[in-house]
């Protein structure tokens, strides 16, 4: 039986605010994301979106509840542990794409692999293929300066996906996009994890990514509830 | 993976790079510059004392250059203990060439010589230099008078003009320090010629047998019968580090101001990278590099970083060293031998290296701060200012409160002992470093309320970006800060110690109209008879007088003294600038009667003398005078 399941139970994270408030990012969510299903958050800013990705890659705990990858419980990792279960089996795609400048696409691709002490030769050689498939094969020694925002979102994608990792999470991958690129990234993320059948956990947006999803939430003040508020585009605060 | 990623951050941020480094190594070179400089003085007639004295333990030495008969080395060489023995006369001239003249020591030396090693005579096999008759000159003094083997060359020396031809010039490593020392060798009875001081020597070399050094110094003590000094062999450079100081408490003010500001621009180099690190440390720890790795990343960066830029530094440092620091003061040249080779112990460079290193690495530290267990990852990008460019108020009232403090404990130190002024000095410059967070912000709160004023949306933007680098601003104005303090109060102790020493040389030599003497002999120490000379000008047109003044230098337990004798007739006895106790018109009074002195405060505090009070000196031939 295949166990990458992501799974949520009762999380809590609040932040203490700057005027002695507390904020309730994640207010006892609970979640489960199967293996080849990719799940959708939707929300307004502030509402704990992006808390609940950073608490699924485990870059943050909770103070209640718990976050199960494969049936381990990812809060209670050591520092190293969890920095390993990011390195090798969290795929993240972050809005902003954190490319390195003046470094090559095949390069940038090449970071969470020389993390695991491949060679440099050996880490391109590996990342070659995931630039090809993402249609950045003839631009792979160029600079992210060169590339359009669409290739720069690409090549963050490459860069998630070289360590094949067995958990997707994407924070607003198509942010930075024009309506076209980003449906192609969606579609893109969802046909990995279909492929490889892992969970994948999405942020958005984007009021169109919903019909390629295969459930949606809506999180708001710290609670999740179903996608049937998700209308039109001019009703979602960015 | 180090390397690796090293090499694509160098090819990301290259220019920010090459900044840091910059800054890094300009901090280096001025401290490297400093200490060189530094170490330079002492060393190089360090490196020149210990040539002349070879291998030889201990010596017979006169107390001032009027030295003693030469018939004493003769017994010397055959005291019990003794392997070996040299006679050496020592006197300062002047040598003129073809393109200018300077100042030198003169070294008479005996074949014996040979047998100490000193003076490079140990390479004599090695085409060292033979005690060929003439002149022996080093290449730096042939250089600056236009000489060269077998051309002639003038020595002026107690009040004669002799023409001497150079035997050889000195250059190359067989010689070391020699080559660059003012000097000038000759053999002892060509030298005594030369100085008019026939029969008479400055000092015996002496070299003990093994075990027997109590035995030999025991016999040269008794020799010495209380007229001469037994002291080591290098007994001179103690007295050059006793002269020194003087010049080396600034040097060293400098060299703590240096330190500082060049951390200062160390850190604010490092810092302008710093936000974009900070950034780059979060991003590879959210694609999954653990706090071990990173930690490895950041240390070897920086200090990639920091042996490049400091090596960089210590070149430049060298450069600096010799076009701008390496300046002998003239008081210190006219009394010991100070070459002008540049020195550099290997001390120095680790110690200029290190700083650089170490000031990179702590530079580096920020974002290690965000390995912290308790910070967020992504702690970097959800920052508001200039992304961990910014000091809260806390750690700004924190500083300002232990920098209120540090001041009044220093300046209540400094009150208690005077002694402790120079340190207290750099100790209230580091401390109000740590004022200028406060200050800083109380002027960021202040501009907004002129803005309001002035209605200027420029003062408003540049509030704005001051408070959101305020870390960076803080370190700027630190260095401006410390860059100012510093040419204030080294400029100004300077200032002050060329005013005076030009104040109290107009005095001094403003008693008469016309000086004849040899060139650069600011103490008057060359002596020479003026009978027919003194005659001869009193005969001149327009003369009205003419009078006849005599210094000398005298070595008196850890001090060169200098002596000086003016004649009763001179309208002043003593610098009236220079008059710190007691009278100036029963002083001037007392010296033209006799039997009486004017002390330098420092040989007054040294001996607790009190104006009235009888001291002692050793005289330079004779048991000690009161």
């Amino acid at each position: 039986m295949n166990q990458r399941v992501l799974e949520l139970r009762e999380v809590v994270k609040h932040y203490p605010s700057g005027g002695g408030e507390t904020v309730r990012a994640v207010d006892g969510v609970s979640l489960t994301v199967s293996p080849g299903e990719f799940v959708a958050m939707y929300g307004p800013s502030g509402s704990g979106k992006t808390t609940l990705l950073l608490l699924a890659a485990a870059l943050i705990v909770p103070e209640t509840g718990s976050v199960l990858f494969d049936g381990c419980n990812v809060g209670e990792l050591s520092e190293r542990e969890s920095a390993r279960y990011r390195l090798r089996d969290v795929g993240f795609v972050f809005q902003s794409f954190h490319l390195m400048p003046n470094t090559s696409a095949l390069d940038n691709a090449t970071i969470k692999l020389t993390a695991e002490g491949l060679r440099l030769s050996e880490a391109r050689r590996r990342a070659r293929p995931w630039l090809e498939r993402l249609g950045l094969g003839k631009r792979a020694d160029h600079t992210p300066e060169r590339l359009s925002m669409g290739e720069r979102q690409r090549v963050a994608i490459a860069r998630a996906l070289v360590n094949e990792p067995r958990l997707l999470l994407a924070d607003e991958p198509t942010g930075n996009l024009d309506s076209r690129r980003g449906r192609e990234t969606l579609e893109l993320l969802r046909d990995i994890c279909h492929e490889r059948n892992i969970p994948g956990l999405l942020v958005t947006h984007d009021p169109d990514a919903r019909e390629l999803m295969d459930r949606a939430y809506t999180l708001r003040d710290g609670h999740l509830t179903d996608s049937s508020d998700i209308a039109e585009p001019a009703a979602i605060v960015s | 993976m180090l390397f690796h990623l090293y090499r694509r951050r160098l090819r990301s941020h290259l220019a920010q790079e090459l900044l840091a480094g910059s800054g890094i190594a300009v901090a280096v070179a001025l401290v490297f510059g400093v200490l060189v400089a530094n170490t330079s003085l002492t060393s190089s007639a360090g490196a020149l004392i210990q040539q002349v004295v070879g291998s030889a333990h201990v010596q017979l030495t006169a107390r001032s250059p009027a030295g003693f008969e030469q018939g004493l080395a003769g017994t010397v060489k055959r005291l019990p203990g003794v392997r070996s023995s040299a006679a050496v006369l020592r006197e300062n001239v002047s040598v003129a060439g073809s393109r200018g003249a300077t100042t030198v020591q003169m070294l008479g030396v005996t074949a014996g010589i040979v047998n100490l090693g000193s003076l490079g005579t140990k390479n004599f096999g090695a085409g060292g230099f033979r005690f060929s008759g003439g002149l022996i000159l080093p290449a730096v003094v042939a250089s600056a008078i236009g000489a060269e083997p077998g051309s002639r060359v003038t020595v002026l020396a107690a009040g004669g003009a002799h023409r001497v031809r150079v035997g050889a010039v000195l250059s190359g490593s067989l010689f070391g320090a020699l080559t660059s020392s003012p000097v000038a060798i000759a053999l002892l009875g060509v030298a005594q010629r030369l100085v008019d001081m026939p029969g008479r020597v400055t000092q015996i070399l002496v070299q003990p047998r093994p075990g027997a050094d109590r035995l030999v110094k025991g016999e040269l003590l008794r020799i010495a019968g209380g007229r001469l000094d037994v002291t080591p062999a290098d007994n001179e450079l103690h007295l050059l580090d006793q002269a020194i100081k003087p010049n080396s408490q600034s040097t060293e003010l400098f060299s703590a101001i240096s330190v500082m500001v060049g951390f200062l621009l160390a850190l604010n180099a490092m810092l302008l990278t710093m936000p974009e690190r900070r950034r780059f440390v979060a991003d590879l720890r959210m694609q999954g590099y653990d706090r071990r790795q990173v930690l490895l990343l950041i240390s070897f960066q920086a200090l990639a970083l920091g042996i490049v830029a400091s090596l960089v530094g210590v070149a430049l440092g060298d450069a600096l060293s010799s076009a701008f620091f390496h300046r002998v003061p003239t008081y210190l040249a006219s009394a010991f031998p100070i070459g002008a080779k540049q020195i550099v112990h290997p001390t120095t460079v680790l110690a200029a290296f290190g700083c650089g290193v170490l000031a990179t690495m702590l530079a580096s530290l920020t974002p290690v701060l965000d390995l912290h267990e308790g910070r967020a990852v992504d702690a970097v990008f959800r920052e508001s200012g200039g992304r961990g460019e910014t000091i809260n108020g806390r750690a700004t009232r924190m500083l300002g409160i232990a920098g209120m403090a540090s001041i009044a404990v220093v300046t209540a130190f400094v009150l208690i002992t005077p002694g402790l002024t120079i340190v207290g000095g750099v100790a209230l410059a580091l401390t109000t470093l740590l004022l200028i967070p406060a200050m800083f912000a109380g002027i960021a709160r202040a501009l907004p309320w002129m803005g309001d004023h002035i209605r200027s949306s420029a003062l408003v933007v540049a509030v704005s970006e001051l408070r959101a680098t305020s870390m960076r601003a803080v370190a700027l104005a630190g260095i401006a800060g410390l860059a100012v303090y510093g040419s204030i109060a080294i400029g100004g102790a300077r200032g002050d110690l060329i005013r005076g020493i030009d104040r109290a040389t107009a005095q001094y030599f403003g008693t008469a109209d016309i000086w004849v003497g040899t060139g650069e002999d600011i103490f008057n120490v060359n002596r020479f008879e003026p009978g027919h000379t003194a005659a001869a000008i009193a005969r001149a047109p327009g003369v009205a007088s003419v009078r006849s003044y005599q210094g000398g230098l005298l070595d008196v337990d850890t001090r060169r003294l200098w002596i000086r004798a003016r004649p009763s007739q001179d309208h002043a006895m003593i610098e009236a600038s220079q008059l710190l106790h007691g009278d100036l018109a029963r002083a001037t009074r007392l010296l033209r009667q006799g039997g009486w002195a004017a002390v330098s405060s420092g040989f007054a505090d040294e001996r607790h003398l009190h104006v009235g009070d009888a001291f002692s000196l050793p005289t330079p031939s004779r048991p000690p005078r009161s």
